[in-house]
């Protein structure tokens, strides 16, 4: 008896530590498509009629080796931190290559391909739910160089920067380019750090920020002006997300009869199982609200990046 | 006779040698007491660490020297310094609030306590030699003393984040 109640609180104490803790953000290095630009690591193509530019980060990562080098050491003193990172150049390699798998597999049964629908294939690019966007310069007066560093650190959920270290180093005559690379790593990372944690200090006390959209199909015969109980879609909604925000945080940013968008939502980091939470399964929960009676509206819910929800009404 | 005053002669000459070096150390830890000191950045170090000048205020060089380490541990700690040249960038100190050293006072006055374990997280960059621009006199009893120190930043981190007095940056996660 004594034992089952023992082995009861070492199961409470075991569940509580995995799972009273936040997911651990990742964070990747990219370069910035200034740097890409500036160094030629750019892939043009025609839009139609319209020039469109966009990096070319495969070649970058394997034609330049400084900017391997400058993640390798970031990467290094984030790993040092108990963050270690997404390594772009190798996620790049693996959607790659799971692409030309996910091409060749057919199944054993049937002889039928992997489904895949256009969206999805858009949305084959690398992630993480914070992007350090990376630029340098070289400055050159007379013999003289230095280089103006700046690493920005971009939240992919709500696109807003959350720590910056920018900075021009000393200038020397001497000096190689990777030795005033690796010092403005190691003069601007802790300041970095340093803002990042009161980024996360911020996350805990005021919950993940996330963006929210809804909309409605076009068949759908209802709207967000329509009525249940005497009060509109919009403000039901609205009031939901009142009623589920860390102190009832969030901003209408649009209403009109067919779209809302809500920013700065702050969505707590655990839900009332203290399991951590991140923003598909929060708004899962405004999904299941409005499915239910008594609204009753069929809804699809959709991701974009990691931050961005959509809900779009009137069926899947 | 004889011997009897030459023994009255060594141990007087033994306790006044002590009560000597206690005032010169309570004269030291005076000065250090109020923790008068400026912190200014020396450089870019090596990866983990802060090479800092530590500029100490004494009426006795000697003492404004000896205690460089510890006020040069206590800024990292407490004050931070903003930028200079050589590269550097401002640092923030590793504990932002005032009831922060409140709280962990007892902790605080061990770690700092002569031979303490603030010396494990601190070295001298030049041997100890002062530069002579880094000697100066700034009235007549007092001396401004710059020494050039090497912190064991990452380390000395480590250790307060293990006492709990501040959070690592997986804290929570």
């Amino acid at each position: 008896m004594k034992k089952s109640i023992l082995l009861g609180i070492a199961f409470l104490f075991v569940s509580v530590i995995v799972f009273g803790q936040a997911k651990k953000p990742t964070l990747m290095v990219v370069p910035s498509d200034v740097w890409c630009n500036q160094n030629g690591y750019m892939i043009n193509y025609d839009d139609q009629g319209t020039l469109v530019k966009v990096p070319d980060y495969k070649r970058a990562f394997q034609e330049n080796a400084e900017v391997i080098q400058v993640i390798s050491h970031i990467n290094g003193m984030m790993a040092e931190r108990g963050f270690p990172l997404k390594n772009m150049e190798s996620v790049i390699k693996t959607l790659n290559s799971n692409a030309a798998e996910d091409n060749l597999r057919t199944s054993k049964s049937s002889g039928s391909g992997i489904s895949e629908s256009p969206i999805d294939a858009f949305k084959k690019v690398a992630k993480a739910d914070i992007i350090m966007q990376l630029t340098w310069t070289v400055n050159k007066t007379g013999p003289k160089k230095s280089i103006t560093f700046n690493l920005q650190g971009l939240d992919a959920y709500t696109d807003k920067q959350i720590a910056t270290a920018v900075g021009t180093g000393d200038p020397s005559f001497s000096a190689e380019l990777p030795v005033l690379l690796n010092e403005a790593v190691l003069a601007h990372i802790d300041g970095f750090n340093d803002q990042l944690m009161t980024h996360f200090e911020d996350l805990f006390e005021n919950g993940r920020e996330i963006i929210v959209r809804i909309q409605k199909w076009d068949d759908w015969d209802g709207d967000l002006e329509t009525e249940f109980d005497d009060e509109e879609l919009g403000i039901i909604i609205e009031d939901w997300l009142a009623d589920n925000t860390v102190k009832g945080r969030f901003s209408t940013t649009d209403m009109t009869e067919n779209m809302a968008l809500f920013e700065q939502v702050r969505i707590p980091l655990y839900n009332d199982k203290n399991r951590a939470i991140d923003a598909r399964r929060y708004v899962r929960g405004l999904s299941k609200f409005l499915k239910n009676a008594p609204y009753n509206i069929p809804n699809k819910l959709v991701m974009k990046g990691l931050g961005r929800a959509t809900i779009i009404l009137g069926g899947k | 006779m004889k011997f009897r005053n030459i023994l009255l002669v060594i141990i007087l000459t033994g306790f006044s040698l002590n009560a000597n070096a206690q005032w010169k150390k309570n004269k030291a830890n005076k000065d250090t007491k109020i923790w008068r000191y400026d912190l200014e950045c020396e450089g870019i170090a090596k990866q983990g660490s802060k090479l800092v000048k530590v500029w100490s205020y004494s009426k006795n060089p000697k003492h404004a020297i000896s205690r460089g380490m510890k006020n040069a541990v206590h800024g990292i700690v407490f004050k931070g310094y903003a930028g200079g040249g050589q590269g550097c960038t401002s640092l923030k100190p590793l504990v932002k609030s005032a009831e922060t050293e409140t709280k962990f006072k007892e902790f605080f006055d061990k770690f700092f306590a002569d031979g303490g374990e603030y010396l494990k997280y601190v070295s001298a960059a030049t041997d100890g030699s002062i530069a002579p621009g880094d000697r100066l006199k700034i009235s007549r009893r007092e001396y401004k003393i710059g020494v050039i120190v090497n912190i064991q930043f990452d380390q000395l981190r480590k250790r307060l984040e293990s006492e709990g007095i501040i959070k690592g940056l997986t804290a929570g996660f």
